[in-house]
């Protein structure tokens, strides 16, 4: 029943809103003789302007305001015009181009071309300080008649931020009430109490205040935090000034007075309480995203180290080249984004899609190659191999920089942009997830691959015996080619999926991806999926539990975690030197 | 395949192009050298790669419209890889060698500290095109790029008197430019009354990837609403960390960046939807609407497409490229006042030159080796160029040794300069 009221009023709130902007269309010469009020000469009129643009429930609003902030806005024949270009003649002499206010369409001179108009006939509407902060945030004041539900609610939480905009109370009340989104609710109620907190104060009207702050309390809020602790401090600061009474003293020998500022210590309680109810939802929330960042980082680096683990786990290639496969995946991710045409301005998520299996066959067919044409020859020699693939990297990193240049940008698909809100104040971004997912899928596609598969008989027979598996008809050959290219497939997999949270350059192998792969591996035991599963997750996580630990104000901070993090893996490898899973019986001798 | 073979090709021919260019120069003398000193390979070849084709455009066209004084500009362009001591090996190269009359390079602060005491022994000179950390003043040395008083405290005020920011975020990658300018910064901030616990410092490691735990702490911060960041964080660390930024719900009204790295050349790197509205502060801005820049943006862009640069007409222009250009025009005019290529009678004709950017006007230092340049506040937009919302009042003069660091007015005595003769 509830929910269809709610759709109801959704509907209602939307068709007042279409009847609203046609309605506010016809109201244009009201807009044009508030905004002339903008350059009168006296400032409470200037103001009351302003107010008036930013209540009038026109959207239009925000971008004049904005313009007035910004100094674009003139007065010329007794009429605002905005002007932001500016063309010169042959003779050096400046003209401005005019441009309607509410139409943005030029001014047309009466030769019916742009009036080009020198600057003595311009009056500029210049605002000062004060003038240019107010319109600053009476242009959020504006976007609570929003119909967008992102904006409407970045304008529901400014209007609270300090010092709170009083005009937007009434508004906020409504929207409090009646706002189909719950988390516009929420928000306007906050703001709505974030304000009147800011008009109360505890010696006018001490029920309301304590009712404010007890609610703020009940309500988690985090952006009440900090100005209920400062209130808490400055409190403290007046108890410290309070007079000391002897131990034992009957309260009828005191001065009433000082018995009356003990009452202080009532708020104090209420705003501690308030913020000890802050603060351990905080860290409740802070503790469950600490754990999500964990996973989410631990994932990507499970991402990076699968492929690794193919080519240095299983076949035992000390493959520098790694982190630059995983270039080409995001290069081929680029190319994709390319030839769809896909742009902020003009969106075409599909292109996402079809760089998967693109970004998988480009690092396979190159690693194939590189398998054909070096890696074949150097099985038996380990350190050359290091040196030999290492060098390859640097030739893919030259190549690229030659045909790409260093600068391009992957723009992530729409549906990778921001998050959800999955308990108050804690958000989940989709990219985020969507990476865990994909990590997911490539685990449980190598483990099918190499347990359930023909194919995964004759790899694991290659690498285990090879000269057995010879014989016994394996085209041993033909095998570590496959591996090597499908190893380098799934590197090229991490480098899209990169694609949506990192940078894409040319030595982004080198700088980001090289060192924490064989991190994983060796960590995890060379040559066990299980292991770089359980290390990369391990790393993942320790490293955000690490990250964020601290006394007073003294953090940790991302340099530090990551020795840290560093001397903990030192520290195991004295210990288990094979790694966590390390490969039993006879193959550890291989 | 066919790509490769092309490119080996044409590799091939350029090099043999090259030895006939160096026997022309043997034969003629009405030439003079100049050296490019910048990272064309290595992590620095992303911003470093634009300079190097700025002032070659530069040279191209002061050689079509006659050279320094008669004489052709012939650049010799080296690449010292991103690697600081090569920059010092290659700068003595440049110097003894190829004997140049002068240098146009380096980016990074260290590559500057290594390649210093080359100049200041063998007193040639430099020209350092990018803002930089101030504390430092040598003879050898002409920096056309912002100090801090230039670029950081004008940002941090529009911050504080603009927007309202009570809460100051400093972040920044670990080395010596986002480290001294947050001394800096923070300095400034206590004289205007911000309070220590009002403002947060925090460094991550080059090529720091993961935001998470940062950016959480950002939202935390910021959640009172009038906190900003203000963020030196270098490099390819910006991408990850405006798109977690975005990612995590905050905006730029929860909580505005103000970026002192960040200019068009690295937008063009970046999935620009979440940086929309985030701030930066610089000298100069593509966005800079006077006939003068569209100009040079316009022959920008034909240079590199021209030449077949990596970009071709997608290229942009920023400040950094900006302060490389005109720094040759800078060196030429002073040339040509000087009369002489003799780098003392250089130095003393760059002193207080003025001269038409393509930004605007701006002049050269009286006497510290600095430039005085306007100060420009944009805001990011879509198409990743910035909207300026912000001009200083004419030029700011800049100091070579900040006064916030510095609060005796006791300034360290310029290094390097004309070597004594001895006997005298």
């Amino acid at each position: 029943m509830r929910r269809i009221f709610r759709i109801i009023s959704l509907i209602f709130l939307q068709l007042i809103t279409v009847v609203y902007l046609c309605f506010a269309e016809a109201d244009d010469t009201f807009i044009r003789s508030e905004t002339l009020k903008l350059a009168d000469e006296d400032a409470s009129t200037r103001r009351a302007a302003i107010m008036t643009l930013a209540q009038s429930g026109d959207l239009r609003a925000e971008a004049l305001l904005e313009s007035y902030r910004l100094g674009e806005l003139y007065l010329w024949n007794g009429q605002v015009v905005r002007c932001t270009d500016m063309v010169e003649d042959e003779d050096f002499n400046e003209f401005y181009i005019l441009s309607d206010l509410l139409t943005d369409e030029l001014i047309l001179g009466a030769a019916g071309n742009r009036a080009g108009v020198p600057l003595e006939e311009l009056e500029e509407l210049s605002p000062s300080r004060a003038e240019r902060r107010t319109a600053h945030s009476a242009k959020f004041l504006v976007r609570l008649s929003s119909p967008d539900p992102e904006v409407r609610i970045s304008g529901v939480k400014k209007c609270g931020d300090p010092p709170g905009i009083i005009e937007a109370v009434s508004q906020l009340e409504e929207i409090a009430q009646n706002d189909p989104v719950k988390k516009i609710r929420y928000v306007a109620q906050e703001s709505l109490l974030l304000i009147r907190l800011s008009q109360t104060s505890r010696e006018h009207d001490p029920q309301a205040h304590l009712e404010i702050v007890r609610e703020l309390g009940k309500m988690k809020s985090l952006r009440g935090l900090p100005r209920l602790q400062e209130m808490f401090d400055e409190l403290m600061v007046e108890v410290e000034a309070l007079p000391d009474f002897e131990e034992g003293t009957d309260i009828e020998d005191l001065d009433p007075a000082d018995v009356a500022s003990l009452g202080i210590y009532k708020y104090g309680i209420a705003y501690k309480y308030a913020v000890n109810q802050i603060n351990s939802y905080q860290g409740f929330v802070e503790g469950i995203g600490n754990i999500f960042r964990g996973l989410s980082l631990g994932s990507v680096l499970i991402l990076m180290a699968l492929g690794l683990a193919i080519t240095f786990g299983l076949m035992g290639v000390i493959n520098m080249a790694h982190g630059e496969l995983m270039m080409i995946g995001a290069y081929a991710t680029f190319e994709m984004q390319r030839l769809f045409g896909h742009t902020p301005d003009s969106p075409s998520d599909w292109y996402y899609v079809a760089a998967l299996p693109v970004s998988f066959l480009t690092a396979a067919l190159i690693g194939y190659v590189i398998e054909v044409l070096v890696v074949r020859h150097l099985y038996r020699r380990p350190l050359e191999s290091l040196l030999a693939t290492w060098g390859i990297g640097l030739i893919l990193i030259q190549l690229v920089r030659i045909r790409y240049g260093d600068n391009i940008g992957v723009n992530a698909p729409t549906w990778a942009r921001g998050g959800f809100e999955v308990l108050q104040d804690l958000i989940v971004p989709y990219s985020r997830c969507f990476i865990i997912f994909l990590c997911g899928l490539c685990v449980l596609l190598i483990y099918y691959l190499m347990n359930y598969t023909k194919l995964g008989l004759r790899v694991r027979a290659t690498m285990q015996n090879r000269n057995m598996a010879n014989s016994m008809g394996v085209n041993t050959q033909r095998v570590d080619r496959y591996t090597f290219a499908f190893g380098s497939g799934i590197a090229g997999v991490a480098g899209y999926a990169w694609t949506l949270i990192g940078g894409v350059t040319p030595d982004m192998g080198q700088t980001n991806f090289i060192i924490d792969s064989f991190l994983v591996v060796v960590t995890g035991g060379v040559g066990e999926l299980i292991g770089v599963i359980c290390a990369g997750l391990g790393i993942g996580v320790l490293m955000k539990m690490i990250e964020p630990l601290g006394i007073g104000s003294l953090v940790v901070g991302a340099i530090w975690a990551k020795i840290l993090l560093l001397i903990i893996i030192v520290g195991f490898i004295q210990f288990k030197p094979a790694g966590l899973f390390a490969p039993k019986g006879r193959l550890s001798d291989v | 395949m066919f790509r490769l073979y092309s490119i080996v090709a044409i590799g091939l021919l350029l090099l043999a192009v090259g030895f006939l260019g160096v026997e022309e120069v043997n034969a003629e003398a009405n030439k003079v050298k100049i050296g490019v000193l910048h990272s064309l390979s290595g992590t620095m070849a992303i911003s470093e790669t634009s300079l190097k084709d700025v002032v070659l455009m530069a040279v191209e066209e002061i050689n079509t419209a006659g050279g320094v004084m008669g004489k052709q500009i012939e650049p010799v362009v080296v690449d010292p890889a991103s690697d600081w001591d090569l920059f010092a090996e290659k700068a003595k190269d440049l110097i003894t060698k190829e004997e140049v009359a002068v240098v146009f390079g380096c980016w990074t602060s260290v590559s500057r500290k290594s390649v210093l005491p080359v100049f200041e022994e063998h007193n040639s000179l430099l020209f350092y095109p990018v803002q930089y950390e101030g504390e430092e003043q040598s003879l050898n040395v002409f920096y056309t790029a912002a100090t801090p008083n230039q670029q950081l405290i004008p940002a941090a005020e529009y911050m504080m008197e603009e927007v309202g920011a009570k809460k100051f975020y400093l972040l920044g990658t670990d080395y010596v430019f986002p480290r001294t300018a947050n001394k800096v910064l923070k300095a400034y901030l206590k004289t205007k009354g911000v309070p220590d616990g009002n403002i947060v410092e925090e460094y991550t490691q080059f090529h720091h990837q993961d935001y998470q735990t940062i950016v959480g702490k950002i939202k935390k911060f910021a959640a009172g609403g009038d906190a900003c960041v203000l963020s030196t964080i270098n490099g390819d660390s910006n991408v990850p960390f405006y798109k977690e930024f975005a990612n995590q719900g905050l905006t730029s009204d929860d909580c505005p960046i103000m970026a002192f790295s960040v200019a068009e050349d690295e937008l063009r790197a970046m999935d620009v939807p979440p940086l929309v509205g985030h701030l930066a502060a610089w000298n100069y801005f593509q966005s800079i609407n006077t006939p003068e820049n569209k100009e040079f943006v316009k022959n920008f862009k034909a240079f590199c497409e021209r030449n077949n640069l990596p970009g071709g007409s997608k290229r942009v222009t920023d400040d950094p490229i900006e302060a490389a250009y005109f720094g040759v025009y800078v060196w030429k005019a002073a040339v040509e006042e000087a009369g002489s290529f003799d780098v003392d009678k250089v130095r003393e004709a760059v002193y207080g030159l003025e001269f038409d950017a393509p930004g605007g006007k701006k002049q050269m230092h009286a006497s510290n080796q600095h430039t005085l340049k306007p100060v420009y506040i944009g805001e990011i937009k879509k198409n990743g160029q910035f909207k300026i919302i912000y001009k200083s009042d004419g030029l700011v003069s800049p100091d070579s040794y900040s006064s916030y660091l510095h609060p005796d007015g006791i300034y360290p005595a310029p290094t390097g300069g004309p070597k004594e003769k001895i006997g005298m």
